[in-house]
């Protein structure tokens, strides 16, 4: 092993490069120690004991010594230590030099053992009596070099088969010689490795805690006797009972003690004298760092996040004013930032960070925390800026004092002393190195040569950026913003403009959008010192003119700035802005020749080259020039002259000359350019529109007010665009234009309470302005007519001539497009109704577009386009001349009653086909009524004074109320009439009823009665048209269709031939019944007054069954009736039975006759005859026409 | 001391904000004003995870920079007023009632009828108050 100075000396020498943080800790203080062992003898198992007790939890470190030989090496290095060390822990009387050796903690983790472990084969002790010599005498010296340190013993005794014979006595004899009690005697089987193993390793455990218990026991003792002991003492003994307590894992006890020792320490600040002041401070603080390193540690690592937080501040607060010397305040400074830093990584590091905040309470009553100070961002950020102290002091120091420019690398022999905080002078004397005391003087140059070798810009970036990320990362923007500023700062120091761009727009950028004029105002200035340094000319210049045109009034006004130190942006005052102003200006705009000389502002540049800059909606450049067009109309027409409005302001503090302005439109031919006719500059390009005004100057904060005619000569949208501003030979500004109506201010003059003023002189432009606006279409010179109007009639295929005429246009590449649109908004389409109709998904459509009449030829020539859908139709138009006609009819049929728009519309060209032309469109639409032409009506009779008793007219089934019922195989009477419901004449054509299928033919049969065989006839409207037909049921069905009436018509006075339209009506079902009972009524056609006539009622059972019928008749006032009123007949299955009353009729007149209810006993159902069918005429005497036949 | 004081608005723009120092450090507290925005912010989205109550204006210690101590204070039409001290040994309550005084002159200064809410407070008779205010609190 090397001698300790020479390990110095190398550390010294390392000229590694120096790292700050926790990693400039030693490795020992870093990390928990662990217990230390001693292996002896038989080094053949060393390496499996060693592993075995690595694995253990906790683990156990092993020192494994091949054989007793080795046995001086054992704590040899602190014996052989060539710096001689008058202290030593066993005196604790005599003052000390120092607070903590430098070593002492490595020595406990590395060379002092807590036991050692004496390993002896079975057969040296149990076997040859020499050997068994040989085994005492390497007992009793390792018991001489351990007792003194009481450290403890262990001999294993290493069988090779585990039936070895053992001897009692030798074993009771080495226990005596050991002085071992016999649980440390131990066995193991070279056989049985890991059971024995496993017994060695919690033997050693309890043994080294042990012995670290009795070491911290030994050492408290000293700690009570606290009256005698001086306080480093008491600082090192805490420290040392705490090491022990993590040894042996008690981590509550270790912070306790390290508290302690803390503390302790902290009451020699001012006590202590033994070493010149400056150093005495510098290890006091080296030490409480340390200590307080370990008890962050231990805090975080026992998740007590919100106590470590605590502590640190404590510890931040008692130290803060802790400084060594005001001039050599560096020091301090860093060592502050230190801590800062230490502590970041710590809690960065530390796992306890994850867990949330909700569960931590917000600190104590009287030490509230916030959010921030449990990120690690925050102590990144403070570090550096510590750092940053440090940094500024040392240079300051350096630049002050001309003996601390001197110091270079010159105090090469001063060197960290044994103790911790301590510096020395190394001396070579010979052969040996002594450590000599030093002077602060000299302790002042080292620690000025040592800090010089740091580069701290390098430590102050990185350590911000790091902030800087995790305050992006917790979104915390302006956190971040302010690292990126600093990052900037510190980049700019170290003349890196590009890198210090780069963060100075990150935080320039957030400035902006919150309108932090103050913050802006100094990052441009930086920003605008870097792009001087890189060269960027037109940076330079957009960021000069956006410091201009920043409102800072003035330095009182707002937050009253009395900054004496100013970035390289001058303090941010009205003043400084027209200086700058000015400064831009004067580089921009003078005469080429006078730019040469712009020196002070450090370009040298091709003034030639011309400078443009581009201003858009989100630029921030846009308070330096806001331009503004308004159109006095919302629509113009092509050709005519119509007004605009352009309003410029400028926030600029002084006022700008403008040579001319170009305005820009999205039609190009519509562009001018305003010439100030003062300037003799402007040079124009020839073609366009150029107005003179007598002066172009922005006076700042003032609209400048422009309105000029433009004509357009195209229809559609007109927008401005820009207006470019030339402000000087090189130099334009490019400004989007905006419409007035939705101007907004930009960010930084949003807030700014000034008085507003219009860009518009008509206030209603300034709020509802347009910069764009619709340029109407020529006025069309061709009529498009629509042919007809009246109601169209469901079915027929309705004829709408479309007729083209032109009337001073010719008419090129025409384009008709039909269009039919629902009035009601129902839509054509119902799909509810559509489904049992499927094919006639619309219910008006468009069945054909008839090409123009004689044109058929030129059709083909022009290939035509004809498109027709449903609603939709399009038919090209050929070309016409002026005067010519084109006509075209559309045929459009209704399938349901519904009124329709029809939509109409041409686009043509009216000049050939020239590129540019822009068609021009003639819109017609007509509303068209779709009508019902006939209403189709159906009605039953059944046969006269006959009634059938039909048991489900008398008990209907539910869904057969509407049904009418029909006798089964009797003759009944069908009516069906045609109703004209329109205003126009119709000719009926011929009208029949089709029965659907076979099965309606055998169910039923359907003759034409009265035997008319044309049924056409002419319906005037409203007129009615109805045909008989008789209806001859021969199957009994509860449901019997009886197919559907067909017509066939047309409109009167209509071409013959002409289709005729057909329309269907479908004929309700009807319910086919056997009746049982049939009951007819027999009277004379007519009576006389006072003559007797008969009245018989015929009750015919048709069933096979007998039937009792009861019947009663009622009296009727005008009769005198002769018979029963009220029986009960049975009527034989197949037979008839005849009830005859004579009747004398008293009264003249249509007469109600006795009415009869006949009740079916079977059915129980109750009948009667109808009203109708139940009276007679009375005449007073027999009738005249009667008499005269007669 | 209280070394600063800002009214910030919605869109987090400086409404007003006032130095009350000597020192040759104004922007610096302008920084830490504009800072102490992130930590208002979070309060605000996430009140349970701060614990404070939303029903309360008073935000309370913000963030301790350096040498300075920040306090927040958040009214109902979100306007937020920063106080920026140099005392380091505060009295929430002091705090509190320092913030019910300033608001209320706040209240008179915006009831003008002059003033065109969201725009910069210029009012002179504001800054007198104020300075007034800052002066009779000094919380040691």
């Amino acid at each position: 092993m090397a001698p300790e100075g020479t390990q110095l000396l190398n550390q010294v020498l390392d000229n590694d490069p120096p790292t700050r943080g926790s990693k400039e800790y030693p490795e020992e203080l870093r990390t928990p120690p662990v217990s230390l062992v001693a292996l002896f003898g038989c080094s053949e198992l060393h390496s499996s004991i060693t592993t075995h007790l690595h694995s253990q939890q906790p683990p156990i470190n092993a020192l494994a010594f091949p054989d007793f030989s080795h046995l001086p090496l054992l704590l040899a290095p602190h014996q052989t230590s060539s710096f001689t060390d008058p202290l030593s822990d066993s005196s604790p009387t005599l003052p000390t030099s120092g607070i903590l050796k430098r070593d002492w903690l490595l020595k406990h983790r590395t060379k002092v053992p807590a036991l050692v472990a004496a390993f002896f084969p079975s057969t040296h002790i149990f076997g040859d009596p020499t050997q068994w010599l040989q085994v005492c005498s390497n007992l009793d010296t390792l018991k001489s070099v351990i007792r003194p340190k009481n450290i403890k013993l262990v001999v294993v005794v290493v069988q090779s088969s585990p039936h070895e014979v053992i001897s009692e006595d030798r074993l009771l004899a080495l226990r005596k010689r050991a002085e071992l009690d016999s649980k440390y005697v131990l066995f193991l089987n070279d056989s049985e490795l890991p059971p024995s193993l496993s017994r060695i390793a919690s033997s050693f455990s309890e043994l080294a805690l042990a012995y670290y218990r009795e070491e911290a026991r030994r050492i408290k003792s000293r700690i009570d006797k606290r009256s005698s002991t001086s306080p480093d003492l008491i600082v090192r003994y805490c420290f040392k009972v705490a090491v022990y307590a993590e040894f042996r894992r008690d981590w509550g006890e270790a912070l306790k003690f390290y508290e302690d020792a803390y503390h302790s320490l902290h009451e020699m600040i001012g006590t202590s004298t033994r070493l010149p002041a400056i150093q005495r401070l510098v290890e006091i603080k080296t030490i409480a760092e340390q200590l307080h390193f370990k008890i962050s540690t231990l805090l975080l690592h026992g998740g007590k996040l919100t106590e470590a937080v605590i502590w640190f501040h404590q510890h931040k607060s008692s130290y803060e004013k802790v400084v060594e010397s005001t001039e050599y305040i560096f020091l301090h400074w860093e060592w502050m930032s230190r801590q800062f830093l230490v502590f970041a990584e710590l809690l960065e590091t530390s796992s306890a960070t994850v867990q949330s905040f909700s569960s931590l309470n917000q600190g104590t009553a009287e030490t509230p925390l916030t959010e921030f100070e449990f990120y690690p961002a925050y102590y990144y950020q403070l570090a550096a800026h510590y750092l940053q102290n440090k940094k500024s002091s040392l240079e300051l120091l350096l630049s002050m004092s001309v003996a601390a420019q001197k110091i270079d690398g010159s105090s090469d022999s001063i060197t960290p002393s044994v103790y911790v905080g301590q510096f020395s002078e190394l001396r070579e004397k010979g052969e040996a190195l002594t450590l000599h005391f030093i002077t602060d003087e000299e302790y002042i140059r080292y620690a000025v040569s040592e800090a010089k070798r740091f580069q701290d810009s390098f430590e102050i970036v990185a350590w911000l950026k790091k902030s800087y990320e995790s305050f992006t990362n917790l979104k915390s923007r302006r956190m971040a913003a302010f690292c990126a500023f600093e990052i900037a700062r510190e980049y700019f120091g170290l003349s890196d403009p590009s890198n210090a761009k780069f963060f100075f727009d990150i935080a320039a950028n957030l400035y902006r959008q919150e309108g932090w004029v103050s913050l802006l105002w100094e990052v441009l200035g930086y920003l605008r010192e870097c792009s001087r340094n890189l060269g960027a000319f037109k940076d330079f210049v957009e960021l000069s003119l956006e410091m201009v045109a920043l409102p800072v009034t003035s330095c009182d006004d707002f937050g009253n700035l009395k900054n004496k130190t100013y970035g390289p942006g001058g303090p941010a005052t009205v003043s400084r802005r027209e200086s700058i102003h000015r400064e831009v200006f004067a580089l921009m705009c003078t005469e080429t020749e006078l730019t040469s000389s712009t020196g002070e502002s450090g370009f040298k540049l091709a003034i030639d080259s011309p400078l443009h800059l581009e201003i858009d909606l989100v630029s921030p450049l846009r308070p330096v020039l806001l331009a503004s067009a308004a159109f006095h109309e919302q629509m113009v027409k092509p050709r005519a002259l119509c007004s605009i409005t352009l309003s410029l302001l400028s926030h600029l503090p002084l006022p700008v000359d403008i040579d001319h302005l170009e305005v820009q439109f999205n039609q190009s031919t519509c562009n001018f350019v305003i010439r100030n006719s003062q300037s003799l500059l402007s040079t124009m390009q020839s073609g366009s529109q150029v107005e003179n005004e007598p002066s172009l100057v922005l006076v700042p904060n003032n609209w400048l007010r422009l309105t000029y005619a433009i004509k357009p000569e195209q229809s559609g949208k007109l927008e401005c665009l820009s207006i470019l501003a030339k402000l000087g030979p090189c130099f334009t500004i490019c400004s989007r234009a905006e419409s007035p109506a939705a101007m907004e201010d930009s960010p930084v003059w949003k807030h700014e309470n000034s008085v507003q003023s219009l860009p518009t002189k008509d206030p209603i432009l300034a709020v509802f302005g347009q910069k764009a606006t619709q340029v109407e279409e020529p006025e069309p010179q061709v009529d498009v007519t629509l042919g007809a109007s009246g109601p169209a009639l469901v079915g027929e295929d309705f004829t709408m001539p479309i007729v083209v005429t032109s009337k001073g246009h010719a008419v090129y590449s025409g384009e008709l497009k039909i269009n039919l649109v629902d009035v009601g908004g129902g839509g054509l389409f119902s799909p509810r109704e559509a489904e049992p109709f499927s094919l006639e998904s619309h219910h008006v459509e468009i069945c054909g577009i008839d090409g123009a009449e004689g044109n058929d030829e030129s059709e083909s020539e022009t290939g035509n386009i004809k498109k027709i859908q449903q609603s939709f139709g399009l038919v090209s138009v050929p070309d016409l001349k002026e005067g010519e006609s084109w006509s075209c009819k559309l045929e459009i049929r209704w399938h349901r009653a519904k009124p329709v728009m029809l939509f109409v519309s041409l686009g043509y060209l009216p000049q050939g086909s020239e590129a540019n032309a822009q068609k021009v469109h003639i819109h017609k639409s007509l509303q068209i009524e779709g009508k019902m032409p006939l209403l189709i009506t159906n009605r039953f009779m059944l046969p006269y004074r006959r009634d059938h008793l039909l048991l489900n007219r008398i008990k209907p089934a539910p869904d057969s109320e509407d049904m009418s019922s029909l006798p089964l195989n009797e003759k009944s009477v069908l009516v069906v009439s045609a109703k004209n419901c329109t205003e126009i004449a119709l000719k009926l054509m011929c009208m029949s009823i089709e029965l659907d299928g076979e099965q309606g033919k055998t169910s039923c049969l359907i003759q034409q009665g009265g035997g008319e065989t044309s049924g056409s006839a002419n319906l005037a409207p409203g007129e009615e048209f109805k045909k008989v037909f008789t209806v001859i049921p021969t199957m009994r069905t509860p449901k019997l269709s009886l197919g559907s009436v067909h017509l066939k018509w047309r409109r009167q006075g209509a071409n013959t031939e002409e289709a005729c339209v057909s329309t269907t009506h479908k004929l309700p079902e009807v319910n086919v019944d056997a009746s049982p009972l049939v009951m007819s009524l027999n009277c004379p056609p007519y009576a006389i007054l006072g003559e007797s006539f008969t009245y018989a009622i015929t009750i015919c059972n048709q069933t096979q069954l007998l039937q009792e019928a009861k019947f009663t008749l009622a009296d009727a006032q005008s009769f005198v009736l002769s018979g029963s009123h009220s029986n009960t007949v049975l009527v034989l299955p197949k037979s008839e039975h005849v009830l005859s009353y004579k009747l004398v009729p008293l009264t003249c007149g249509q007469q109600q006759l006795p009415k009869i209810t006949l009740t079916s006993v079977r059915y129980s159902a109750e009948f009667q005859p109808s009203t109708i069918a139940s009276s007679v005429f009375v005449f007073p005497s027999a009738p005249q026409a009667n008499s005269t036949a007669k | 001391m209280i070394v600063c004081v800002a009214v910030v608005g919605h869109q987090n723009n400086p409404l007003y904000i006032q130095s009350f120092t000597e020192a040759d450090d104004a922007l610096k507290l302008h920084h830490i004003v504009h800072c102490s925005l992130d930590v208002i912010d979070e309060r605000v989205n996430n009140p349970s995870k701060t614990g404070t109550t939303l029903n309360e204006a008073f935000l309370g210690l913000l963030y301790p920079a350096l040498n300075y101590k920040v306090y927040g204070y958040l009214t109902n039409t979100k306007v937020k007023f920063i106080m920026v001290t140099t005392d380091l040994d505060v009295r929430d309550t002091d705090v509190r009632s320092f913030f019910r005084k300033f608001h209320a002159a706040y209240v008179d200064a915006v009831s003008n009828p002059f003033h065109v809410p969201g725009k910069k407070i210029t009012s002179r008779t504001f800054s007198e108050s104020v300075t007034n205010i800052v002066r009779s609190y000094s919380f040691n």
